[in-house]
């Protein structure tokens, strides 16, 4: 189950979130332990380097990205592994939306954009596509498969 | 948080956006709609603009009507709103922002002109991007989203349309927190109720929005298929608990593949190239279809949800495949039979499933290397060893696969690690699947495919592990190192699995190679958990091939590599990797290393405390995996006390130190109490006096929080060693055979102690320690010190009660320290009595003390009165004997628990004495004289003459054996189960019976019994009989203890706290306590290492409870008992909460605490101590608090 997806930016407001089988009243827990392991760790970190975090049975990974950053909460199937995986897909897509690492504006400028790459990644709680050219096909809304 | 996120989301909606000039006029809004958002300060105030077009009874015509009238208003205002919203770049004003009613407002406005290309770009570029940061949409703007649905050609507008829909689909709305981020938005039902948005809720929009999507999912329409695939994935947002739109989805889906899923398949690689259109709207189809199945609830016993899903593996779709996989994955986990009959021919060589190995999707071969261990592992399929062996082949290849990801998961899977259910015969099975057996490739069934095949030769699944696990510790990637070690991990979990259920034979030594040629006969055996013999059998018939590595080398190789890990940067790898170490440190090997290891982690200030408490918890798991290891496990938890005192949770570390010493066995019980008593001697009395910790321990101590803490192990540590320094030496005065001899009685002080050393070197270890605190430690130490030597002198023989007897006096009295070398390492505090302030509180043990030595006086002059005069003992001398008896018996037992049946406080002489007049009166020995049956001569009427039944004495000197019966719930534990199964113990009377009628003995019972009783554990009391139980006891130190706020400590004897005098008679009937219900609650339980899934966060319930919970319960249940005279309601904090106002309770999850009374969600609660911010009670939220 991926649980969680938050971006940031480099203060710590959230930009974006997508919980998904967290209780409401967990989600600000959440937020800020995601946020604090960024402050702690984030600063001097390079971009899109990979960091790793776990909590009990959840595991946590997280990077930079110009300025944002990207949490993702994952369990089960979901481990460390998996979600490199899946950063890997959610920060070439941000970087291809804003055709750079993002500055807090340009990431504001494509929220639109990102919202649906990130609603073809993964939808429910389970990653659905990891192929970038597919994500692009289907934000436009065409299908995966074109003749 | 959200208000912070709101800031800056805000600037995006003021982004290019100038002033609206028609918000001016939609700002009349009611004031209730502000007050009731006004609490968030980026509501979109303006959505009340809405009211205008609102103001109507019926929902339904309001819907209506707000089409129409967003038609007409658009119509009208078409060009200022076109103004308002196109970007003017040229000028870059102040920006305000766009409010939330404007963008509605727009959407409702551009969808009426859907057709224009400019309101398309609008829509498209400004609108529906902006309104994705608000973190929920209004049901009214359905009308108009479903509006551009219909009319609308634009393919990104579309989407976005999708993309809104299936948020209103998926919004509970109850909340109105919907997991969208973003700026809040207020609960739009909720508005709606009160008229102010125009009374459109999701009830009303959300019908509309499945039947619009429903249809567009069934059109079967060629150019209408990248629409119809996006309608099925926004229906499936929908809530599952809707089962009207899931029935409907069901449908929709296997309409679906009815008509696409059955037609064969071509082979893989027809995308891109040369593939016909028909197949490729067909995969797409097959795509949409299954991903939406894989969203829909399991239905495990549907035939037909079984068949799509295994005819999914053969889609061409890779992402289809994954699903199918992973929907079979689950299906197998619950029915392996069903699923590997469904499955048929794919498994085969060629199959499909093989096909799925070369897959360029991570995801699906995770999810087919879960399948095949569920299968390959399936007891179902005992019969059909052929399809078993298939799919094992299969989940060995998959360690060759490229990605980390797969290959762990393979790994784990052979380990016998599937999910959190962990079972020890599994995990050996596991362990010995991984050192024992070959991966052999199948040939593959066409040449071409496989060019490298002649270099594959059949290799041992140990070695390719091992080789993957050491690149992967040379990755320099945080995630790969992090999975890597968890995979030791379980490697280390599933090796001393192997241990545990008696596979030590594993020798460790073999070259690996030795096994090639037995994997053929090996394939089918390995599968059968429960005959390891068979297995054993098997893979002795090894004939040596070449090769010089053996299990022992290419494992210490791998730790080697591990233990470099150790330098990683990142704090949660390094937590992993020690987790790692511990679980492949044997027991028989030195850990020298791997305490010198974690005893410089833990000097770094960046460990963070939970992860901390997590290590402390594995070797809690370490523990009972291995009971071997106490004294290991004891020694590597020392360092953390010594070392990181602050940030170490004191229970978790009791209950370690507990577990470990009844675990440790006879011989490796002194050093078990040593390993705790070593806490005792920080911080040091004057720096320099002690090696080795010493410096580390000053930096340790110097902050005051810290020092805090170590305050509290110091006083935990006291607290234990009163409490079981008799068990762990074994030095009980019922047990002792040697009468107090006077000639041991005249020694002075010095000769006493160290004959008391000689005699017992452990339990005298342990009264230094504690007459040192008893003067150089704090308050509190101070106290608990006395308390606990006074324990001590009532349970232990001589002369250890005689030493303790003229301390306390010593104490009582002042003035003498020199006599003490011990004073001299006092921390500059008053010495003395005067300076202990503790004559108050011994005066009373002492008197006792007194007591007793002159009750024993008396006897032996008694005796040797009537020897001398050679005359018999009286009825009535005898029944002044028992008397006195009794009466100590009951004082001893204020202070704390001892077996009444066989104490006998005026010493071993006097036990024939007592036996004749109990026999004699029929007095059951553990009741006493309190009995109603005794009291009024009514047994003697009863018994006549017959012997008087002896009750059986389940609470012994060797308690520890009934109590571990609950500890034995895993096999590891064996140990334990074996003492208790009356190995060398005199407590003939546990047997089983015994404790399945008496459940008050298990370990877990006592735990909690010594945790002192709440008022509500009394209530619960069910024992009906008036016959107490030796358990029955009172204890003073624990309302002196709760009088001065100190705290209660798991002990493996109990205590209770009592009144003396009049109450105490009525006290004792209570002795069925121990059935009260929060018994099932305690160490018994098991406790895993690996922590279930995150949805059930009170996994710690189960060991904090005890301590954290009731552990303190009693220095509240007095003023309880006052002040609530009511029966409130009792609870466990589910999760942490930290409070946020002044009136709120922080909580940590599994904390105990007591309900109140319950205000808008939030509990008013009382705890049974202060928590982290010193509060006792306060509101916490409903849904933190499970109610019990």
């Amino acid at each position: 189950m991926l649980m969680a997806v938050l971006i940031s930016n480099s203060v710590g407001n959230i930009l974006v979130e997508r919980f998904n089988g967290v209780p409401s009243e967990e989600r600000l827990h959440w937020r800020s332990f995601l946020v604090k392991l960024g402050a702690d760790n984030l600063q001097r970190a390079s971009n899109e380097e990979l960091f790793v975090a776990s909590h009990k049975s959840v595991h946590i990974v997280y990077t930079v990205l110009g300025d944002v950053c990207i949490y993702i909460v994952g369990k089960d199937a979901y481990d460390e592994l998996a979600l490199a995986e899946v950063m890997f897909v959610i920060t070439s897509l941000i970087k291809d939306a804003c055709k750079k690492s993002p500055t807090e504006r340009l990431f504001l400028d494509k929220y639109g954009k990102i919202c649906l790459c990130l609603d073809e990644i993964f939808w429910k709680g389970i990653v659905e596509n990891t192929n970038k050219e597919r994500i692009k096909r289907l934000t436009r809304l065409k299908p995966p498969g074109e003749f | 948080m959200a208000d912070s996120s709101g800031t800056t989301l805000m600037d995006l909606i003021t982004a290019d956006a100038p002033p609206p000039p028609s918000a001016a006029s939609s700002t009349s809004s009611s004031a209730t709609v502000s007050s009731t958002v006004a609490s968030q300060p980026y509501q979109p105030q303006q959505v009340s603009s809405k009211t205008s077009l609102g103001e109507r009874k019926s929902r339904r015509s309001s819907l209506l009507q707000i089409q129409s009238d967003t038609i007409s208003a658009a119509k009208a205002a078409l060009n200022p709103v076109r103004a308002n919203i196109i970007p003017h770049h040229s000028q870059k004003q102040k920006k305000k922002p766009v409010s939330y009613a404007q963008l509605a407002r727009s959407i409702h406005e551009l969808a009426a002109t859907s057709d224009q290309k400019s309101s398309q770009k609008q829509l498209v570029h400004h609108v529906f991007p902006k309104l994705a940061v608000y973190n929920s949409v209004d049901p009214s703007l359905a009308p108009s989203l479903l509006m551009l649905n219909q009319q609308c050609e634009d393919r990104s507008v579309l989407r976005y349309v999708y993309y809104y829909l299936a948020r209103i689909l998926a919004d509970t709305g109850s909340q109105g927190l919907s997991p969208g981020g973003g700026i809040p938005t207020p609960n739009w039902d909720a508005l709606a109720d009160i008229d102010a948005v125009g009374g459109v809720t999701r009830a009303d929009v959300v019908p509309r929005i499945v039947n619009q999507l429903t249809t567009e999912a069934m059109n079967s329409d060629v150019e209408f298929h990248a629409r119809r695939l996006q309608a099925l994935k926004a229906l499936t947002y929908a809530p599952s608990s809707n089962t009207e739109i899931l029935s409907k989805l069901y449908e929709i889906v296997f309409d679906i593949l009815d008509k696409v899923a059955d037609v064969p398949q071509k082979k893989k690689g027809m995308f891109g190239k040369g593939a016909d259109k028909e197949s490729i709207i067909r995969s797409n189809l097959q795509y949409a279809a299954l991903s939406a199945l894989r969203r829909l609830p399991l239905d495990p016993g549907n035939p037909a949800f079984l068949h799509r899903a295994v005819q999914g593996i053969s889609f061409a779709d890779p992402v289809a495949v994954r699903h199918s996989l992973e929907i079979i994955s689950e299906l197998a986990a619950r029915d392996p039979y069903a699923v590997a009959m469904a499955l048929g021919k794919l498994a085969a060589p060629g199959g499909a499933l093989q096909d799925v190995l070369h897959l360029h999707d991570v995801l699906a071969r995770v999810s087919l290397a879960k399948l095949c261990h569920s299968i390959s592992r399936a007891r179902a399929l005992d019969e059909r060893p052929d399809i078993r062996s298939q799919f094992n082949s299969v989940l060995y290849q998959l360690l060759l696969d490229p990605s980390e990801r797969v290959c762990f998961e393979a790994i784990l899977c052979i380990l016998g690690k599937y999910d959190n259910t962990e079972r020890t015969e599994e995990r050996a099975t596991g362990w010995y699947r991984l050192t024992r057996e070959i991966l052999k490739l199948p040939e593959p069934p066409s040449s071409s495919k496989d060019k490298s095949q002649k270099t594959r030769r059949p290799q041992p699944l140990i070695k390719l592990v091992m080789r993957r696990l050491e690149s992967s510790f040379r990755s320099f990637s945080r995630p790969v190192l992090h999975a890597a070690a968890r995979v030791v991990q379980e490697m280390g979990k599933s090796r001393a699995a192997a241990f545990a259920v008696g596979l030590q034979d594993i020798d460790e030594g073999v070259h690996v190679n030795s096994f090639s040629d037995t994997a053929d006969s090996l394939d089918s055996d390995m599968n059968d958990d429960s005959h390891p013999e068979g297995i054993r059998k098997a893979t002795s018939v090894s004939n040596l091939v070449g090769g010089k590595d053996t299990i022992a080398s290419m494992l210490a190789s791998l730790m080697e590599v591990v233990r470099t890990t150790v330098a990683c940067e990142c704090v949660y790898v390094r937590g992993m990797v020690i987790k790692a170490l511990i679980w492949m440190q044997s027991p028989y090997e030195s850990f020298d290393e791997l305490k010198s290891i974690i005893a410089s982690e833990l000097s770094d200030p960046a460990w963070p405390a939970t992860l901390l408490n997590d290590v402390l918890i594995t070797l809690h798991a370490r523990f009972k995996a291995t009971p071997d290891m106490a004294v290991t496990l004891l020694e590597i938890a020392r360092i953390f006390a010594t070392k990181v005192p602050g940030k170490i949770d004191a229970d978790v570390l009791q209950l370690l130190w507990k577990t470990c010493l009844v675990g440790a066995g006879p011989e490796g019980k002194h050093t078990a109490l040593e390993a705790v008593t070593i806490v005792l001697d920080l911080p040091p009395p004057q720096p320099g006096s002690m090696s080795g910790f010493t410096s580390v321990d000053m930096v340790s101590a110097s902050d005051p929080k810290s020092a805090l803490a170590l305050q509290r192990l110091v006083q935990a540590a006291v607290w234990f060693l009163g409490e079981n320094a008799n068990y762990a030496a074994s030095e009980y005065a019922w047990e002792s055979a040697t009468p107090p001899g006077t000639a041991l009685m005249m020694l002075d002080a010095d000769k006493m102690v160290a004959a008391a050393s000689s005699r017992n070197p452990t339990l005298a270890g342990a009264l230094t320690r504690l007459q040192r605190c008893a003067f150089s430690g704090s308050w509190e130490v101070r106290i608990l010190a006395a308390q606990a030597l006074t324990t001590i002198a009532f349970r232990s023989g001589e002369p250890f009660r005689l030493q303790i007897y003229e301390f306390l006096h010593t104490l009582a009295q002042g003035g003498v320290q020199s006599q003490l070398s011990e004073m001299h390492l006092s921390n500059g505090e008053d010495q003395g009595a005067s300076g202990t302030g503790l004559g108050a509180l011994i005066t009373p043990m002492i008197k006792v003390l007194d007591e007793i030595y002159a009750a024993q006086d008396d006897l032996s002059k008694e005796i040797r009165n009537h020897d001398n005069a050679n005359k018999e003992w009286t009825d009535d001398e005898l029944k002044k004997l028992y008397e006195t008896h009794e009466r100590l018996l009951d004082l001893v037992s204020l202070f704390c628990y001892v077996p009444r049946a066989k104490y006998l406080p005026l010493g071993p002489i006097s036990a024939k004495l007592i036996d004749i007049y109990r026999t004699r009166h029929n007095i059951s020995a553990s009741t006493g004289l309190s009995d109603p049956a005794v009291a009024t001569g009514i047994s003697e009427l009863i018994y006549e003459s017959k012997p008087a039944p002896v009750e059986p004495d389940t609470l012994d000197d060797d308690l520890v054996s009934a109590w571990a019966a609950n500890l034995g719930d895993a096999p590891a534990m064996n140990r334990v189960n074996e003492f208790l199964a009356g190995a060398g113990t005199d407590a003939p009377d546990v047997d089983e019976e015994n404790i399945i009628s008496r459940p008050s003995v298990s370990y877990d019972d006592m735990w909690a019994k010594t945790l002192l009783e709440a008022p509500e554990l009394e209530e619960d009391d069910v024992r009906s009989s008036g016959s107490s139980s030796p358990e029955s006891t009172g204890s003073v130190e624990t309302s002196i203890s709760s009088h001065f706020g100190g705290m209660n400590y798991p002990s493996l004897f109990s205590s209770k706290p009592s009144t003396y005098g009049a109450s105490q008679t009525s006290e004792r009937s209570r002795g069925g306590r121990f059935n009260s219900s929060s018994m099932s609650e305690g160490l018994g339980s098991p406790i895993r290492e690996e922590p279930p899934p995150y949805s059930s966060p009170d996994r710690y319930e189960s060991f904090e409870n005890p301590l954290a919970g009731r552990g303190s319960q009693s220095f509240e249940s007095q003023d309880d008992e006052r002040v609530s005279s009511g029966n409130p309601k009792s609870g466990t904090a589910l999760y942490d909460f930290t409070a946020g106002g002044d009136d709120e309770l922080s909580l940590t999850a599994g904390e105990e605490v007591e309900i109140d009374y319950e205000v808008d969600g939030w509990f008013h609660v009382k705890k049974k101590r202060p928590g982290r911010d010193g509060k006792l009670a306060g509101l916490v939220p409903v849904l933190y608090v499970n109610q019990s």
